[in-house]
């Protein structure tokens, strides 16, 4: 990948005690692409995207070497403030995770948190926002309504919403379109290809043929390692690994 | 869902074969017929034009089916992709077995010139070559087909050398201007033929590697 790089991975292990769960992953994420993992159920994947923002750090037991580089800054140096890290990695998960509060005050809270009070200024993030999202002209009208009433596709836009708040950079988005239907899918990978324009966009699919879709692209990994990274229309045309074509053509997984 | 998607995809090479086969078969039959001036044999290939019209049908439908239906990826897909230009060049093939099938009728009523010139030879370097590319579609055997360039420059060169031959038979008697142009036509023919094995070949090469060559 000749592209600008925005994350880069060193010879990065990681063990949830004892198993370990990465192995000597290198990896480059180019800016402003969308960048597809895929691999079997178990593969290092989504523990992979959850090293990207340290979220890993939240469970016990865990042990990381080698090195994770975001905008060639070593993210786990000393001093690093991991708020400031995970303001510039936002993360979409699996299953739309609302606030229990309101539309407007779900896309408010990353910036009140990070300090904006003026209320002009909020109005403006939120509208952004929602427009970046795709989802100003389904809401615009109830934006004091929970946002638990929004169906799930819009619960999800409204996660997306929420991410874009605080500005980051990359957005890492793990499954976000298992628990919808086709066509809240579709709208969420339309999205996807609008957000790279401004964004660089990570996601962790189990549908190739959404990372065939949505990613510019794609790494393979298998039991823990990154078996094979490259441009997604080499890697769905013809991989360089057999483990590789075997796997999307459906021969194991 | 795999295993039958890759059932379906035996299935499909095999359906394949027999209509590349048929092609061939119907090629190989018109020559046959020219060479032994025999109108009824013709008349038999003639026919065959409905069935390979129905294969063709019948077998890009699956195709489509199976893309729809798997989203095939990888080899898969460059199966798919291979075995579309297979059917498309086994129709052309059986096609101009047919062409060829016509001419003999048209041409079975006096003996040939020169003994056909070297149409007998060319006929069957071409069939050998079709024979190839669908015995490499058919076991992925990229060795049969390694020496497709220089053969389908030996195949130019006696289509150029009938090309010379028949018009000087034709300036030496204008009573053989009409047979001779059918000579020459069929040598075109066959060397379309030798191009579509060639285009088999490339497409198998694809097939087996993700790569893609140029026999020139």
């Amino acid at each position: 990948m000749s592209e600008n790089t925005i994350i880069s991975t060193n010879n990065l292990n990681l063990w949830y005690h004892e198993k370990r769960a990465l192995e000597s992953v290198s990896l480059k994420i180019p800016k402003n692409r969308v960048t597809s993992l895929i691999g079997p159920s178990g593969c290092g994947k989504s523990t992979l995207l959850r090293c990207f923002n340290r979220l890993n750090d939240l469970i016990d037991h865990v042990r990381i070497t080698g090195e994770i580089r975001l905008d060639d800054k070593n993210i786990h140096a000393a001093g690093t403030d991991v708020v400031t890290l995970r303001k510039k990695v936002g993360m979409v998960f699996q299953k739309p995770n609302p606030f229990p509060k309101s539309v407007y005050e779900n896309v408010a809270y990353g910036p009140r948190v990070h300090g904006v009070k003026d209320k002009g200024e909020l109005d403006t993030i939120v509208e952004q926002s929602l427009r970046h999202a795709a989802l100003w002209d389904e809401v615009k009208e109830r934006l004091n309504d929970s946002a638990l009433g929004l169906s799930g596709g819009q619960q999800q836009r409204l996660c997306i919403a929420r991410t874009l708040a605080v500005e980051p950079e990359v957005i890492l988005m793990d499954e976000p379109c298992s628990a919808l239907d086709p066509i809240a899918t579709a709208k969420i990978e339309n999205l996807i290809d609008l957000l790279k324009q401004d964004y660089t966009v990570i996601i962790v699919t189990h549908n190739m043929q959404q990372a065939a879709r949505v990613s510019d692209f794609t790494g393979f990994m298998y039991l823990g390692k990154l078996i094979e990274c490259g441009k997604t229309v080499q890697i769905f045309e013809h991989p360089n690994e057999e483990l590789t074509e075997n796997y999307i053509t459906g021969r194991f997984g | 869902m795999a295993e039958k998607f890759h059932t379906e995809l035996q299935n499909l090479r095999q359906d394949t074969l027999g209509m590349a086969h048929l092609g061939r078969d119907m090629l190989r039959s018109a020559v046959d017929a020219l060479i032994r001036q025999d109108p009824t044999l013709a008349e038999s290939v003639i026919l065959r034009k409905g069935e390979i019209h129905d294969m063709e049908v019948n077998l890009e439908e699956h195709c489509y089916h199976l893309i729809a239906l798997y989203q095939p990826m990888a080899k898969d897909m460059r199966f798919i992709a291979c075995t579309l230009k297979v059917i498309n060049a086994s129709l052309r093939i059986g096609r101009y077995g047919k062409v060829i099938a016509k001419i003999v009728k048209e041409i079975s009523d006096k003996p040939h010139i020169a003994n056909l010139m070297s149409i007998p030879h060319m006929a069957d370097l071409v069939i050998d070559m079709v024979d190839d590319a669908i015995a490499a579609y058919e076991s992925d055997n990229l060795t049969l087909t390694e020496g497709f360039s220089a053969r389908d420059d030996a195949v130019d060169a006696l289509r150029h050398s009938i090309f010379r031959e028949g018009i000087t038979y034709m300036m030496e008697d204008p009573k053989n201007i009409s047979r001779c142009t059918h000579y020459i036509m069929v040598a075109r023919y066959l060397e379309r033929c030798a191009d579509h094995a060639c285009k088999i070949a490339e497409n198998v090469h694809y097939m087996e590697t993700g790569e893609r060559i140029e026999i020139k």
